[in-house]
């Protein structure tokens, strides 16, 4: 019986205006953004490579003339973009993604100057999970708002009900129908965009990226079902597809435009920070405190004798100085890290924003990303010391004096570069992506059941005349 | 009889649940809206008062060579209503020699937590948009068609009355029911306002304000008649709210994204890195003819910096060193510092090429978003409101002309060749090099020579030169620099004219398509198949 309803419902969809213009607009949508994707990637890769090289070969300069200048170097990490961003480019333009650091310390991130032209709106990308997060979600809701109160406007609903079929077995066979109807919409438009990425061969579909794409075929599973039961909520609670639409429209402002839009308002509230001028009141006062009370004659240097006492006393300072700021840094860095993950979890509200999240968890990007580089640079970072430290003291010629900022105390004697750790960034592991994703899963499966219960018990009771 | 049908579908709409639910989106949407901008104006106004303190210390200054005069855009209390650009580009320029203001920079571009830029938060005019066109369009799409499904459409036709009656009672109706929800709207807005004590606007604003309403007005029009155009080509009601809610977020969720998304891959924006490695080579370039012209200055008797701090730009404070190192420095500027402002101009080609290609992205997006007519609305008001990019163009011109009147007022000053370029230590007290040592060292030493063996012989030990300390050689003995002659930097607004002249013409477009729409609705109602 649920069989023939499901059916029936997608006969009935398939014919529907609404479905014929939904899949035009997705057609149009993916064509236009792959295409755009596909250009401004080949682009951003070129950039990317030209700049990478530039900095490996810098490096190497560096390391095969002096490694203490290698080490005290302070360098600027861009992530490489993306090539799975057809899928989600997780905001990674808006999110700091520059690291700033040297052998000696990871000392900040920030947003590349010139990663968003400043005058432009900000905007989303039009990538899948924009697809599926605004039109799909919004068709999802058109589809469904009327299933309840629409049929029994047409009388068809009693109708239905007077043939020996359970009324659990028809909500849950609307709900199905609806759910693969737009799987089904939706497959078109990701086989145009994936022929278009074939066909130019920007990406290469490697078995990750293919793994990838299947989940986030899962994601929008989850997120189709999630909407579609709010679809048919808002169509049981009331007995009127005129009010039915107001509320799923409502509904779909409140997940896409409220929730996302005023999470920063109740973060900033609800979570504040220290302010960063007072941050770097600290950290500058600290700077005083130690420059007042190293030895007279720290700052004095010259370059010939890298045995000059004073280098000696001036490697303490520069260290110290480098251990309270960073001590003062790190500990407001994990303050932001908080805040900004305290902001998403209010997000967790809007089912549209936790499927952004999945999404991101599956292509390891954003958010995610930055933190796995993070650890990883420091982890390089410390790693590089310590094979620094091993060649300087190898070094007959070195005081082996560690000054973060200068060259003059410690080996000058260059190395092969070949020998030396270069950081690279590696993705992040299967296993923290399903772990990240499986957290947003449980919260989507769990407004789906929610929604779909309340839908259940609220139709058992439903006035069908 | 027009105002009989105006004033019965006004009935109809009042008192049916779209409104109620319309309006009380609209109640509770606005002014969580407005709070939550006005909240962002405050943390601006914050960033501000720091960064005009902090401009106000670092013109606090011994010597001419760091006097580099930064200013800060105060922010627009406009921007609550809406916010363009301003919250992406910075409020702080540094005016430089070697290089002309560029991009601004400063805190209010950098929110206090950078992870919050990947939130986008729409500001009341999007809201705005986002709303009315919704009910514009929800209180018309069932007009012809849904009275038709219901039969009264042929009822009312089957009196003498002229079709062209009905559909314009329909739209004085629907205005009657709608524009006192959008009045109400900007009176809550003016209410959140005037109450709020963070925020003061001049009567200037309130007008812009009031033409910021009129063109919500026209902007509601347009969607109303998009909605009874669309409700007069087809027959079901059903089909037509369908392709009402679809045009709608196409116009304002699709469209934006879209526009700005094709701007950006098909106008090609070259990486900021490459422009800085175009820049560093002319730097490098610069360095090299001032080495150049370093190794031909007579050479000074010592190079001993005693107080010596420096940094980027010219920035160079030196006290305590010896006559002859003083006067090398002196003729070394006299030569790098025109020399660092004719690279400048030559940077600026550069940069300007790279603003070039950025606005041309801009326009191209711009240029695209004409599609949606909430876009059109969007970009008017950002004009009228001071925060489009056009009105931080002129800030950013205003600061390149001042930096030629700051320029001019140095080169008045001959500033360049003179020792106050870099040090305020007085010229009749600078001593020589053996004279530096000998009194330093309380006599031990006669000469440098001398001294430069015993430190060889002390594993480079300079200690016996903080035996004696030489007055004046220390800049904590000057007060700051007497500034009241410079040319202050002063900022006029435009006129509500001339923020309304680049939108003149895509409002106008819009009232066009607006009475296009009418005479296509009118004309498809008086074809409309009745029954």
């Amino acid at each position: 019986m649920v069989l023939n309803i499901i059916q029936r419902e997608i006969r009935h969809h398939i014919l529907s205006l609404r479905l014929h213009i939904t899949l035009l607009l997705t057609l149009t949508i993916f064509g236009l953004g792959t295409i755009a994707f596909v250009k401004s990637h080949s682009e951003e890769q070129a950039e990317y490579t030209k700049y990478h090289t530039e900095f490996i070969e810098q490096s190497r300069k560096a390391a095969e003339s002096n490694l203490t200048k290698l080490a005290v170097k302070r360098q600027n990490l861009v992530l490489e973009p993306r090539g799975d961003a057809f899928i989600t480019d997780s905001k990674e333009k808006y999110l700091p993604n520059r690291f700033d650091f040297s052998g000696y310390n990871v000392f900040g991130f920030d947003i590349r100057p010139g990663s968003a032209n400043p005058y432009l709106n900000t905007f989303q990308e039009l990538n899948w999970v924009f697809i599926v997060s605004i039109i799909i979600s919004f068709t999802v809701l058109l589809f469904t708002f009327d299933t309840v109160s629409g049929e029994k406007e047409a009388k068809t609903l009693a109708a239905t009900l007077s043939n020996p079929v359970s009324r659990g077995a028809l909500l849950f066979g609307k709900y199905l129908s609806m759910i693969i109807t737009t799987l089904l919409v939706l497959a078109p438009g990701m086989a145009l965009s994936l022929i278009i990425l074939l066909i130019s061969g920007a990406v290469a579909i490697t078995p990750v990226v293919a793994g990838e794409i299947i989940g986030f075929l899962v994601s929008v599973f989850f997120l189709v079902a999630c909407i579609a039961a709010f679809g048919i909520l808002s169509s049981v609670l009331t007995r009127n597809a005129n009010i039915s639409l107001l509320v799923a429209l409502t509904l779909w402002l409140v997940f896409v435009v409220i929730v996302p839009n005023t999470a920063v308002f109740w973060a900033r509230r609800l979570f504040p920070i220290e302010k960063v001028e007072t941050v770097w009141e600290r950290i500058s006062r600290e700077r005083e405190e130690i420059n007042r009370n190293a030895p007279k004659g720290s700052w004095s240097s010259s370059g010939d004798n890298p045995f000059l006492p004073q280098h000696e006393l001036r490697a303490n300072n520069q260290t110290n100085l480098m251990n309270s700021q960073m001590k003062i840094l790190n500990a407001y860095y994990g303050e932001m890290f908080r805040q900004y993950e305290r902001a998403r979890m209010l997000t967790f509200l809007s089912p549209l924003s936790v499927f952004e999240y999945m999404s991101e968890a599956v292509v390891g990007g954003g958010y995610v990303r930055f933190q796995k580089v993070w650890r990883d640079l420091h982890a390089w970072q410390t790693q590089f010391l310590a094979y620094f430290k091993e060649v300087d003291a190898k070094d007959p010629d070195s005081p082996h004096w560690y000054n973060p900022y200068e060259d003059y105390s410690t080996t000058r004697k260059g190395v092969s570069f070949e020998q030396v750790p270069v950081f690279k960034e590696k993705s992040l592991p299967l296993r923290e992506r399903i772990s990240y994703a499986s957290l947003y899963l449980l919260i989507t499966v769990l407004y789906t059941a929610l929604a779909f219960v309340l839908s259940f018990v609220l139709f058992l009771r439903y006035d069908v005349r | 009889m027009i105002l009989s049908i105006a004033l019965k579908e006004f009935y109809n709409n009042l008192v049916s649940a779209r409104f109620t639910i319309g309006f009380l989106l609209c109640l509770f949407l606005v002014p969580f809206a407005l709070f939550v901008s006005i909240n962002d104006y405050k943390g601006q106004v914050r960033a501000y008062e720091t960064e005009r303190k902090q401009a106000e210390e670092s013109a606090k200054v011994r010597v001419y060579s760091a006097l580099r005069p930064e200013i800060v855009k105060p922010p627009e209390p406009l921007s609550i209503f809406s916010r363009g650009v301003s919250y992406n580009v910075g409020s702080e320029v540094k005016v430089l020699l070697g290089e002309k203001p560029f991009l601004s920079t400063g805190r209010s571009a950098v929110r206090e937590n950078p992870f919050f830029n990947s939130f986008f938060s729409l500001d009341f005019v999007s809201i705005l948009a986002a709303i009315i066109s919704l009910l514009a369009l929800l209180f018309t799409y069932d007009s012809c068609s849904g009275e038709r499904e219901q039969g009264t459409l042929k009822l009312m036709l089957s009196n003498s009355v002229g079709r062209y009656k009905i559909l314009l009672g329909k739209v004085i109706g629907v205005c009657l029911a709608l524009l006192p929800v959008v009045l109400f709207c900007y009176l809550l807005g003016a209410l959140v306002i005037l109450f709020s004590p963070d925020v003061s606007f001049s009567p200037g604003e309130w007008v812009r304000i009031c033409v910021l309403f009129a063109l919500s007005v026209l902007f509601f029009g347009l969607f109303m008649l998009v909605g009874l155009f669309i409700s007069t080509r087809f027959r079901s009601s059903a089909v037509s709210i369908v392709v009402c809610l679809f045009v709608w977020v196409v116009f304002v969720f699709i469209v934006p994204n879209l526009s700005v998304y094709m701007a950006r891959s098909l106008i090609k924006v070259s990486s900021q890195e490459s422009l800085r490695s175009a820049l560093s080579d002319l730097d490098r370039e610069y360095g090299e003819k001032c080495k150049g012209y370093r190794t031909n200055l007579a050479q000074p008797d010592v190079w001993m910096h005693w107080n010596y701090t420096v940094r980027y730009d010219g920035f160079q404070e030196l006290y305590g060193s010896s006559r002859s190192l003083m006067e090398f420095y002196r003729q070394l500027n006299q030569f790098s510092e025109p020399l660092r402002i004719d690279y400048a101009d030559k940077k600026w080609a550069f940069q300007k090429a790279y603003l070039e290609s950025l606005d041309r992205q801009r326009t191209f997006a711009e240029n695209l978003a004409l599609i949606s007519p909430s876009e059109v609305f969007r970009l008017a008001a950002s004009a009228l409101c001071r925060t489009d990019a056009e009105s931080h163009y002129r800030f950013l011109e205003r600061t390149r002309s001042y930096r030629d009147e700051f320029i001019s007022f140095l080169n008045n000053k001959k500033i360049f060749s003179s020792f106050e370029y870099f040090t305020r230590q007085p010229q009749e007290t600078f001593m020589t090099g053996d004279e530096i040592i000998k009194t330093r060292t309380g006599g031990e030493f006669e000469t440098m020579r001398e001294f430069g063996k015993w430190s060889q012989a002390h594993n480079g030990d300079f200690s016996p030169l903080w035996r004696v300390d030489i007055p004046g050689t220390s800049p904590n003995e000057y007060q700051p620099l007497d500034l009241s002659q410079m040319p202050k930097f002063r900022w006029e607004q435009a006129s509500i004219w001339g923020s309304l002249k680049n939108s003149l013409g895509k409002v106008a477009v819009m009232a066009g398509v607006l009475i296009v729409l009418f005479y296509l609705s009118f004309i498809s109602f008086i074809r409309y198949d009745v029954r």
